[in-house]
């Protein structure tokens, strides 16, 4: 399970808006071999992390037109791991310049009956997935590079299957807002990783 | 000795055949004599044609070598350049995004790859039955043998996409609603 930054006080307001700098590609499965040699090159030196995670997605209806979406993500390999939970905001459409896509972002540890108390407070279950893969960091980016699953039978992480032949990689940073550097390291790092995978800002309103 | 480095000990008459040669050595100006005089012998015309042929025979070479090289290079460079796919990369991050082929993927395998696509496209009408019935955006009539019933557990399910339909033949007589 990735480790966030996780705010241990209650939100009261007041505290630094965090933001999540992000950079997506993806690389073929018979490819990510030479992919994951280079990251161990590139990346910090530590030992390579393996994750396997479980990710719902929770959406709450108001009587507004666009649901309010949070993510619970729990660590299938992790025994005693903590829940995380996430929020993620819209992306921020400012500056055409900025090379990373930037959305607010607020990341919470819960304990194990997230989902009972998600429930409870109205929030219905969208769709879920199974991340599994490695993770490298640089400094503050972190680089995620995982193979989504589908889940076959609701509830069921045994039976999966794979979406597609590639594995999706994430370059990510969660810092403060309006931090420029933060997106032009990123694209440095970005460009190393060239021809291999090209990271890219790509906005998931296109996508739909 | 200083003038040469001290690469010339000593300059005696051994080191002087090789260093103040001016002509080639004997063999090879013998060789190179004989070669002249068949040059001469053979007369202009057909020196010429033999050029001429020379000339052709090199450039036909060259060229069936630069083509071989572009074609294995291109064979060869093509299946190893492509690392990634951009079609994945897209079907990838709308996954993460918003769920675009989870569980809203009907796994019928014979419907073809048309298929993910289309459930955006269809709208919810809220039943008062409680069923919620998907209304297909032409969707094609072969289908309907296949698509069955309602997934239940997603049968409260918000969300902008209809809810997902599972292609369980079983209960394909379930719903009578379904078309």
């Amino acid at each position: 399970m990735e480790a966030p930054p996780v705010t241990m006080m209650p939100v009261t307001g007041g505290t630094v808006n965090m933001m999540e700098y992000l950079l997506q590609g993806s690389v073929l499965d018979h490819s990510l071999e030479s992919l994951i040699h280079r990251l161990r090159g590139l990346c910090d030196n530590m030992e390579p992390e393996t994750f396997l995670d479980h990710e719902m997605v929770f959406l709450l209806k108001g009587q507004q037109a666009s649901p309010f979406v949070l993510r619970a993500r729990r660590s299938m390999d992790r025994a005693g791991a903590p829940w995380h939970l996430r929020y993620l905001g819209q992306p921020e459409m400012g500056d055409k310049n900025r090379h990373a896509l930037v959305r607010n972002c607020v990341d919470i540890a819960t304990s194990e009956n997230l989902t009972d108390f998600l429930m409870e407070m109205g929030f219905r279950m969208d769709h879920e997935f199974v991340a599994k893969g490695h993770l490298f960091r640089k400094g503050i980016m972190k680089i995620m590079v995982y193979k989504i699953f589908r889940i076959l039978v609701p509830g069921n992480t045994d039976s999966t299957e794979a979406l597609s032949l590639s594995y999706l990689v994430e370059l990510s940073v969660v810092a403060p807002g309006g931090q420029d550097m933060v997106s032009d390291d990123m694209r440095n790092f970005a460009e190393q990783l060239k021809p291999l995978v090209h990271l890219e800002k790509i906005d998931p309103k296109r996508l739909m | 000795m200083r003038q040469t480095e001290g690469r010339v000990p000593v300059f005696s008459h051994e080191v002087v055949p090789d260093h103040l040669r001016t002509k080639p050595d004997p063999e090879v100006e013998e060789q190179e004599k004989q070669l002249t005089t068949d040059a001469a012998r053979i007369g202009a015309d057909v020196a010429q044609k033999q050029i001429q042929s020379l000339n052709k025979m090199c450039s036909n070479l060259l060229e069936k070598i630069s083509k071989e090289e572009r074609e294995s290079e291109s064979g060869g460079l093509r299946p190893n350049k492509q690392t990634f796919n951009p079609a994945d990369t897209n079907a990838l991050v709308a996954a993460v995004a918003f769920g675009k082929g989870l569980s809203n993927w009907r796994p019928s395998g014979s419907s073809g790859p048309g298929q993910p696509g289309q459930p955006g496209t269809g709208t919810i009408l809220a039943g008062a039955s409680g069923l919620q019935q998907v209304q297909m955006a032409g969707a094609p009539s072969q289908q309907q043998p296949m698509l069955s019933g309602v997934q239940m557990a997603q049968a409260s399910q918000p969300g902008k996409m209809p809810s997902g339909i599972k292609t369980n033949i079983k209960s394909a007589s379930m719903h009578p609603y379904q078309r």
